[in-house]
């Protein structure tokens, strides 16, 4: 087995927070010592992750979490504070809009610079720079300064230099969010290919479905640390399910006990089997048990949201014309199976609600977590049995 | 090994992506294109940049002329004319002093690359001081020629210590001027504090007057002044045809290294953090 063509152990960046001129100094006076600054701000801390030839990785995280300083130390750009970095290939980097270009020159001029950047000989330039061309496929607008270009000009032209180099690991960041459809189509068509042949990919996106397509695994950071990291199917669904949950904001489960204090019906325990995790298509049941004040059955409202709280699924005892079973002068128990759960891989809640005998106010809400995993792309809450028709060969 | 990577202990960086020789055809790929955008930005791209480049050192020796010999009725130094005297050490020094203020400010242009391409960001100081220096050497030359053309006593042959010489003092600016770039990333005053104080090192150098006219207790803080052994080798060639080698000389190369090498030391230390300042 070969080394791997990128490893990483440790590795921290900090940026040192200067404000003042007379800071400045202090920092210039501190680097030429051969000390860092004092007052940093830690951009990346602790993260180790190896690539070896022909993987893809994805790398997710809110704006801010050190994605492109984690790329920008990859390709060299910058060096890291802590840790060790290992590349072991020649990287080819598309880094933010128009990377290696300069504003000034001609589009013509621009892929000289960038290819020089890159490394290529001038006679690979030569070599290459027809099929650049053509990938770009700018027209006569090669020749006018890039500061007149669109920004989909721009990626399109650092994406045909870049993808030119045949480089050994390719660094993109977000430049797929740019560019009109034709050109998205273009690139990813060109990226499937490359990784066809071999070529390891590390893409940095906001779009879980391109990462999930094009990464066989993933790394979650936040605030420049790594969070979770393995294959991008659950890294990424975790990664949304945190997100949704961020803007329904936490809900925590509350206490059957103090309802029951207060004299309204409540839910006294609510258990669900398998537990907090379950594949898709497995069976679910849900149970639990309820205090009534007054003797008499109440209603159960069991219901099933995702974790942002849009709800899935919801039915009451009274909707079946069945109630709880009595378990003594004040106490039901209920017991809800659902056979084969259709719900999609993703994070849900499960509440139980207990409702007075008439089924009119709600009185309860106990919530318990479900992580439904799975590796389907599937989109949406819920799978719909559904059947292509035409080939009969390739029914599901 | 390229100036942009092996920062402090705490981490270390390993790039096997080509081998050394690759590297430096790399680098030199790079300051090629640097250079000749240098070149055609400032100079050949507008006719107003390339007519500066040479008006502004004529003007001024035009001016010295006229305030020393019109106005001051100076006769020339040492058996020389005024104007020969003065041509041959001026236009390098202004030549210098350009080379060291648009230096200061190179990087700058190129921050946009600096902050998303991994490049030996000495290059950039490299190919600024280059584009400037080659094309007031040629100007020099020019200059020279058409004085000689004119009936000046001017000793073209001294053209051969000229070049080493004017190499000696282009191997001392490119250190200077990776020290100054350098700190000017951090701290934008360096481009304006510099100005005048070369404006001062310019009347402190024997560019306008000989050595000998300096009270000699004087002389000595005048003559330590390594600008001032340029314009005197300088003048001891093309005025007077002594081309042989000094001690002076081995000297003025040693510490124009040692300046170059000091530069390159500030500019490695302080390179790794320019994308931050940028």
């Amino acid at each position: 087995m070969s080394a791997p063509l990128l490893r990483l152990a440790g590795v921290g960046k900090d940026y040192a927070k200067v404000e003042t001129r007379g800071g400045r100094m202090r920092l210039v006076v501190d680097l030429l010592r051969g000390h860092e600054a004092a007052d940093v701000f830690r951009a990346l801390d602790g993260v180790s992750l190896e690539l070896a030839r022909g993987e893809s990785l994805g790398l997710i995280g809110e704006n801010g979490a050190g994605k492109s300083t984690l790329l920008k130390i990859i390709a060299g750009v910058i060096p890291p504070t802590r840790g060790t970095l290992m590349v072991n290939g020649r990287v080819g980097a598309l880094l933010e809009l128009g990377s290696g270009f300069h504003p000034d020159y001609t589009g013509a001029a621009n892929i000289d610079l960038a290819a020089a950047l890159l490394g290529l000989t001038p006679d690979e330039i030569d070599d290459k720079r027809d099929e650049i061309i053509a990938f770009a496929d700018l027209g006569d607008h090669l020749d006018d300064p890039i500061k007149h270009y669109s920004s989909g000009m721009v990626v399109r032209l650092g994406f045909a230099v870049a993808t030119a180099l045949a480089p050994d690991i390719l660094i993109t960041d977000e430049v797929l969010a740019v560019g009109d459809e034709s050109f998205q189509k273009k690139c990813v068509a060109w990226m499937e290919r490359y990784l066809d042949s071999g070529g390891t990919l590390l893409l940095c996106s906001h779009s879980m479905y391109h990462v999930q397509k094009l990464c066989q695994r993933a790394l979650w950071l936040k605030d420049g640390r790594p969070v979770r990291e393995g294959a991008s199917a659950p890294v990424t669904q975790a990664y949304l399910a945190y997100h949704e949950e961020k803007s329904q904001g936490a809900k925590a489960p509350m206490s059957g006990v103090a309802a029951a204090a207060a004299g309204v019906y409540a839910i006294q325990s609510l258990a669900v089997d398998p537990g907090e995790t379950a594949s898709q298509g497995a069976s679910l049941t849900v149970r639990g048990e309820v205090y009534s004040p007054d003797g008499r059955a109440p209603v159960v409202l069991i219901g099933i949201v995702r974790a942002d709280g849009t709800p899935v699924y919801g039915v009451a005892t009274d909707m079946d014309q069945v109630q709880p079973t009595r378990l003594g002068a004040d106490r039901f128990a209920f017991d809800l199976a659902f056979a084969a759960l259709p719900l999609l891989p993703g994070k849900y809640f499960i509440r139980a609600h207990a409702l007075d005998p008439e089924g009119v106010r709600l009185f309860d809400n106990v919530e318990r977590e479900l992580t439904i995993t799975g590796t389907t792309r599937e989109l949406g809450m819920v799978r719909l049995a559904h059947r292509w028709n035409g080939d009969e060969g390739a029914g599901r | 090994m390229p100036a942009t990577a092996l920062p402090p202990d705490a981490s270390t960086v390993v790039v096997t992506d080509r081998g050394a020789a690759q590297r430096r055809a790399r680098d030199r790929a790079l300051f090629g294109n640097f250079y000749r955008r240098e070149l055609t930005t400032r100079y050949l791209g507008s006719l107003s940049g390339f007519a500066w480049a040479l008006v502004h050192p004529l003007a001024l020796l035009a001016v010295y002329h006229f305030v020393f010999t019109s106005v001051f009725r100076t006769s020339g130094f040492e058996g020389k004319s005024f104007l020969a005297f003065v041509a041959v050490a001026l236009w390098p020094w202004l030549a210098a002093q350009e080379a060291l203020q648009r230096g200061t400010v190179s990087l700058s242009s190129y921050a946009g690359l600096i902050r998303k391409v991994a490049f030996p960001h000495e290059l950039v100081v490299y190919a600024s001081i280059a584009a400037t220096l080659t094309l007031q050497f040629g100007g020099y030359v020019a200059v020279l020629l058409v004085l000689r053309a004119f009936g000046e006593p001017l000793h073209l042959e001294g053209l051969l210590l000229a070049i080493p010489l004017w190499i000696v003092m282009a191997v001392a600016i490119t250190g200077l001027a990776l020290a100054l770039a350098s700190l000017q990333v951090f701290i934008r005053d360096v481009e304006h504090v510099l100005m005048p104080i070369l404006m001062i090192l310019m009347y402190l150098t024997p560019i306008l007057y000989p050595l000998t006219l300096v009270p000699p207790d004087l002389r000595p803080w005048v003559a330590v002044n390594p600008f001032g052994w340029l314009v005197g080798r300088l003048r001891d060639a093309l005025l007077d045809g002594r081309l042989a080698m000094q001690v002076d000389d081995l000297i003025a190369l040693a510490v124009a290294v040692l300046m170059l090498a000091g530069g390159r030391w500030m500019f490695r230390r302080l390179s790794p953090h320019f994308e931050d300042f940028l």
